[in-house]
């Protein structure tokens, strides 16, 4: 049976969670919810779910503010994500260093806890002046065609 | 959506049953970055409601769209964003009107359940100092009008040198240093306009003194724009840092990127940035455009001479404004909450002052929302329709 997905965004501008919405309403097979990280805990995680998490870049290849206390509660609660799978799709803006590492985080985090991740790693650049929406549908319809 | 305004609902009545509730009608005074978002939050909240926003402007988004420098294009596709709002979501766009003047705010407050001023901050503070209104001396916010195409700014009057100087070190005075570096060329695939891509993007010598009155510890750049600057590969960068008395680790950051401009640049170019810390502007001197400036830094006196200078100091209330903050603040206001009056509100700039980037003001949207339809349902509980 395919699994219920869990989409979760981190947002500064308002950016990925737009593009969250658009990539819940492609997703019409099985049931889809959507978390903004910061009302998401890190003990939520379950292994009937796939998580979905589209995350921005802030400041200096940073979190955007909203993601950081989910980071910080699972870098120091460490639960055991063995049975987790994930995709992830990272924003950013190549014309700036540390070009979509805010999401390069979470991937290095679910990672070291055992998460394994499936699909390519989405990606956007706002140097192209487009939002995420388009790109991230498209993507997202390829990993729910994977999973 | 519905998952927002289900969350609301149940944190104010728990599990009262099936309820009905009228919608608020909404207008929004302002349809910049803090009115847009809030109007965000407010269609979440509200999926029925009548939701209006009136702009003085005859087009929308405000200072992200005429504030926001035009090659930074990844910000301004927010505006995509909200584009929704008006496409999708049945949020009204009524253009060239200003509240207080062409509707009168006690008019649209009768019209609307709630109103929400969203108006801003949008006049260039001045330095009120001696000849600050020599030729030559332009103020940041029409520079970034004239640059983005503002219907109702012109360029009369402007007049560009080769040696210009930028009064103050915020990201707008940032800006207008990376605008200024950018050849004609590069501003129009920006798509500023030829005449003002004319006037800004000569650059066959040039020499720009950036000048702050803070120290480089409090200097108020974000240290991704100073890195950004960094793509200029044929300009010479000085600064006048005493790194020997850089201690804390924040100031160390930005005068370390500050130094690798420095130190990463050629010894001779045609192109000349000069950054100087901690110096106040005393006065303009010149007989009819201006001809220099005067610094003052603790006991010592400094002269530079310029063609041209930018006034970036940040953003204060117009004389002019149509909707002025002491008007109402008097009485049961709560700046905190942004509640002015019974039904009326407001956010962004005019409520907590000129500072913040957009995403600040997307957090300050999102706070008022909170407020607006706490005060809501607070007020319809006694007239609830229980089922």
């Amino acid at each position: 049976m395919s699994k219920n997905v869990v989409i979760l965004f981190g947002t500064e501008s308002g950016n990925a969670e737009f593009a969250a919405e658009d990539m819940a309403a492609v997703i019409t097979d099985r049931k889809v919810q959507v978390f903004d990280m910061s009302d998401f805990s890190s003990e939520n995680f379950e292994s009937t779910n796939l998580y979905i998490l589209i995350c921005s870049t802030h400041g200096e290849g940073d979190l955007p503010s909203g993601a950081v206390p989910l980071y910080e509660s699972m870098k120091s609660l460490k639960p055991d994500l063995s049975d987790i799978e994930y995709a992830i799709f990272g924003l950013g803006d190549s014309s700036y260093e540390n070009y979509s590492r805010g999401s390069e985080h979470f991937d290095a985090l679910l990672t070291s806890l055992g998460a394994s991740r499936i699909g390519e790693y989405g990606r956007h650049d706002a140097q192209t002046g487009t939002l995420p929406n388009e790109c991230a549908v498209t993507w997202t319809q390829e990993i729910i065609a994977q999973s | 959506m519905r998952l927002a305004r289900a969350n609301i609902l149940s944190r104010f009545w728990g599990n009262l049953g099936v309820i009905t509730l009228s919608s608020p009608s909404i207008a929004i005074v302002g349809s910049g970055p803090s009115g847009c978002y809030l109007a965000q939050y407010l269609r979440k909240a509200f999926p029925d409601s009548r939701i209006s926003i009136f702009e003085r402007d005859p087009v929308p988004y405000g200072l992200l769209r005429f504030g926001v420098a035009p090659d930074h294009i990844g910000t301004k596709a927010i505006a995509q964003q909200f584009e929704r709002l008006f496409k999708r979501d049945g949020v009204e766009f009524i253009g060239n009107m200003e509240i207080g003047k062409d509707k009168s705010l006690r008019e649209l407050r009768n019209e609307f359940d709630i109103v929400v001023i969203a108006t801003g901050l949008n006049e260039d503070r001045s330095l009120g100092i001696s000849g600050e209104y020599l030729e030559g001396i332009y103020s940041a916010g029409r520079i970034t009008r004239l640059l983005n195409s503002h219907p109702n700014e012109n360029s009369e009057g402007i007049l560009v040198g080769s040696n210009i100087a930028i009064i103050g070190q915020g990201n707008v005075a940032i800006d207008l240093l990376r605008l200024s570096l950018l050849d004609s060329e590069e501003l129009r695939s920006f798509g500023v306009t030829r005449k003002i891509s004319d006037l800004m993007g000569k650059q066959d010598s040039k020499t720009i003194s950036v000048i702050g009155r803070s120290p480089i510890e409090k200097a108020k750049f974000d240290i991704t724009m100073i890195k950004e600057i960094s793509k200029f590969s044929n300009v010479k960068f000085t600064s006048d840092i005493d790194y020997t008395k850089i201690i804390d680790e924040d100031s160390k950051q930005r005068s370390e990127a500050i130094n690798f401009l420095v130190t990463h640049s050629p010894t001779n170019a045609k192109r000349i940035v000069n950054f100087y810390f901690g110096w106040s502007t005393l006065s303009f001197f010149g007989s009819n455009r201006v001809a220099g400036v005067d610094l003052v830094s603790k006991q010592k006196k400094m002269r530079i001479s310029v063609d041209t200078v930018y006034t970036a100091i940040g953003f204060q209330e117009a004389k002019s404004a149509s909707i002025k903050k002491s008007e109402h603040t008097s009485g049961k206001f709560d700046l905190d909450r942004g509640f002015l009056d019974d039904g009326l509100y407001c956010v962004g700039w005019f409520r907590r002052g000129p500072v913040g980037t957009i995403p600040v003001s997307r957090a300050d949207a999102k706070h008022v929302s909170d407020a607006i339809c706490s005060d809501y349902y607070s007020k319809m509980q006694g007239k609830v329709e229980i089922r």
